[in-house]
């Protein structure tokens, strides 16, 4: 028996967690229907009002296009330099790894903004012009240690006897990468594409330094919430929500169909 | 080792392989562009223009300079204060998950709910307590409509008290994450020895749950800290005057003041702080570190 203590009393306290994590986005997800320009009580009725406004707001609707356009980006970052960082710090030894692995997992530590201004000093000096692409290359610095951390963690479970082996019967090292390391780790690297997809999608401090003329989702939500509360804003808060819960269950589905299929 | 020592020249090989790219990647976007703060933060601004120098004197001043140590030290307040509630919030229900949620069903769909406050947008969930906390918002028109207060309630907003609770808010998903993997790790066997041997729920929960919980409460406490420390959005939208954190002082400098170098020095000290966190998180975990 794994249970501690009084179910009822363990039970009672963590449906009190989840009321106080979903009372403010079910008050959200209430107000975008409300038929009233402010956000508050009384309730007018509902209305779909503040949805269609949404769907017709330019502004809004392009930032989408471009949020994708940059989580795409800092994912592929990800891959492409996360990926090789983990495999050299759980497979080989190396002079100055422990330095390397504080480099790498320095910006987990450090404010955004810390980030976002050295980076932009650096476009500065280099004459580098602002825009999504220059975005793309800081959150990609400071997103990198997801990959670098999950797909670590999966190695160091996964061990090298499979890969000793593989070498042992004569395999290249692109055989061992591609037939042995690669499927062990698909399912973390996965795991790691998804997070890094949507904290790239929602990420604040490191965009609003190195914007330049098209604005990402955050920021243009950003720039509206500072100069009005507007129910739109519920809206797309509410639509938010909606596809992160359809992403949730589609990346949970996929990872999990990948575990029970190796087995 | 004659494995090893047969792999050797091939082991070099891949070790370049794999370790060049994302060694060029951070030293070019990252230890470039910090050697660079670190250039500027010993320069000085004239007439809106950055001036070349030698002088340690922005750095002097992020520690004795007016705003900018209570500042630094008014952002660590608020760090603490975000790490530890959110770990005692979110405590209770990693320990549900890992304890009292029998079946996988029950498991995965608290689980889900957990996943999907910790997607949901991060200025969505900051904004939604400025419309809950604020003048016109739930608590005070749903109060004025009952008659118990005549005029809105104003200790509820822009103040750090609504920064906190904003901030524990957004990064209590973290801690029940973090929380959870450790407690999920632990044997169902000790729990049933314990028991056997005639330990009471309390016992088992103070002597065996509670000590080796610690490393993922530890990691939840590092992660939810270093977030909310460099925060700069819940302070903007839901603070005040009074909870303007570091990180908002930072943009300031280089918005309005186009004071470059003294941002620099700001971001130079903090980057020190950084280290310095992540030596004790792994001290702190090493120490606190168990093998099943």
């Amino acid at each position: 028996m794994r249970d501690i203590g009084s179910r009822r009393l363990a039970w009672s306290l963590g449906a009190g967690v989840l009321a106080f994590l979903y009372a403010p986005l079910l008050v959200m997800a209430v107000f975008s229907f409300n038929d009233s320009p402010y956000t508050g009580l009384p309730f007018n009725g509902l209305t779909l009002h503040w949805y269609v406004v949404l769907l017709q707001h330019e502004q809004i609707l392009a930032s989408i296009g471009n949020s994708v356009y940059v989580a795409v980006g800092v994912t592929l970052l990800g891959m492409l330099f996360g990926l090789p960082a983990a495999v050299a710090l759980d497979r080989y030894a190396f002079p100055g790894k422990e330095a390397f692995r504080r480099i790498v997992l320095l910006p987990v530590a450090l404010p955004g903004v810390i980030t976002g201004v050295s980076l932009l000093l650096f476009y500065m000096v280099l004459g580098l012009k602002l825009s999504l692409n220059t975005i793309i290359l800081g959150q990609g610095t400071g997103l990198m240690c997801i990959t670098v951390t999950e797909v670590f963690a999966r190695l160091q479970q996964v061990g090298r006897s499979q890969e000793e082996a593989a070498r042992n019967l004569g395999a290249t090292e692109v055989e061992v990468f591609g037939r042995v390391l690669l499927p062990n780790i698909r399912s973390a690297l996965l795991g790691a594409a998804l997070i890094t997809f949507s904290i790239s999608f929602d990420e604040i401090a490191v965009t609003y330094l190195l914007t330049g003329r098209s604005n990402t989702l955050p920021m243009t939500l950003w720039s509206l919430l500072r100069r009005s509360v507007t129910p739109e804003i519920n809206a797309v808060a509410t639509l938010v929500i909606v596809v992160s819960i359809l992403l949730v269950v589609a990346g949970v589905r996929t990872s999990r169909g990948r575990a029970t299929g190796s087995s | 080792m004659s494995i090893a020592a047969r792999a050797s020249f091939a082991d070099r090989h891949g070790l370049l392989l794999w370790l060049a790219p994302p060694l060029a990647w951070f030293a070019v976007f990252m230890l470039l562009p910090y050697g660079l703060l670190f250039y500027y933060s010993l320069g000085s601004v004239d007439y809106m223009t950055f001036k070349p120098g030698f002088s340690a004197a922005n750095l002097v001043r992020v520690f004795t300079g007016a705003p900018y140590l209570a500042v630094l030290l008014k952002s660590i307040k608020l760090g603490l204060i975000t790490a530890v509630g959110a770990t005692l919030v979110g405590f209770p229900l990693a320990f549900c998950l890992a304890f009292h949620a029998t079946g996988r069903a029950l498991r995965s769909a608290v689980y889900f709910l957990v996943i999907i406050p910790w997607w949901a947008s991060y200025l969505v969930k900051a904004y939604a307590w400025k419309t809950i906390l604020g003048s016109s918002g739930i608590i005070n028109s749903g109060l004025m409509s009952l008659g118990l207060i005549d005029t809105p309630l104003r200790l509820l907003l822009y103040n750090q008290f609504s920064v906190a609770l904003t901030l524990i808010y957004i990064f209590t998903p973290f801690a029940i994450l973090s929380i959870y993997a450790q407690l999920e790790r632990i044997p169902t066997n000790v729990i049933e020895a314990a028991k056997n041997l005639g330990a009471t729920d309390a016992e088992v929960f103070r002597r065996i749950v509670l000590p080796l919980s610690l490393p993922g409460v530890v990691a939840g406490a590092v992660i939810t800290f270093s977030l909310s420390f460099g925060d700069f959005v819940a302070p903007t939208l839901v603070g005040g005057p009074d909870a303007v954190m570091i990180s908002n002082i930072v943009v300031n400098l280089l918005g309005v003041a186009f004071d470059w170098p003294m941002a620099a020095a700001i971001g130079v000290v903090v980057i020190g702080f950084a280290l310095t966190l992540i030596s004790i998180a792994q001290h702190l975990e090493a120490r606190a570190a168990v093998r099943f």
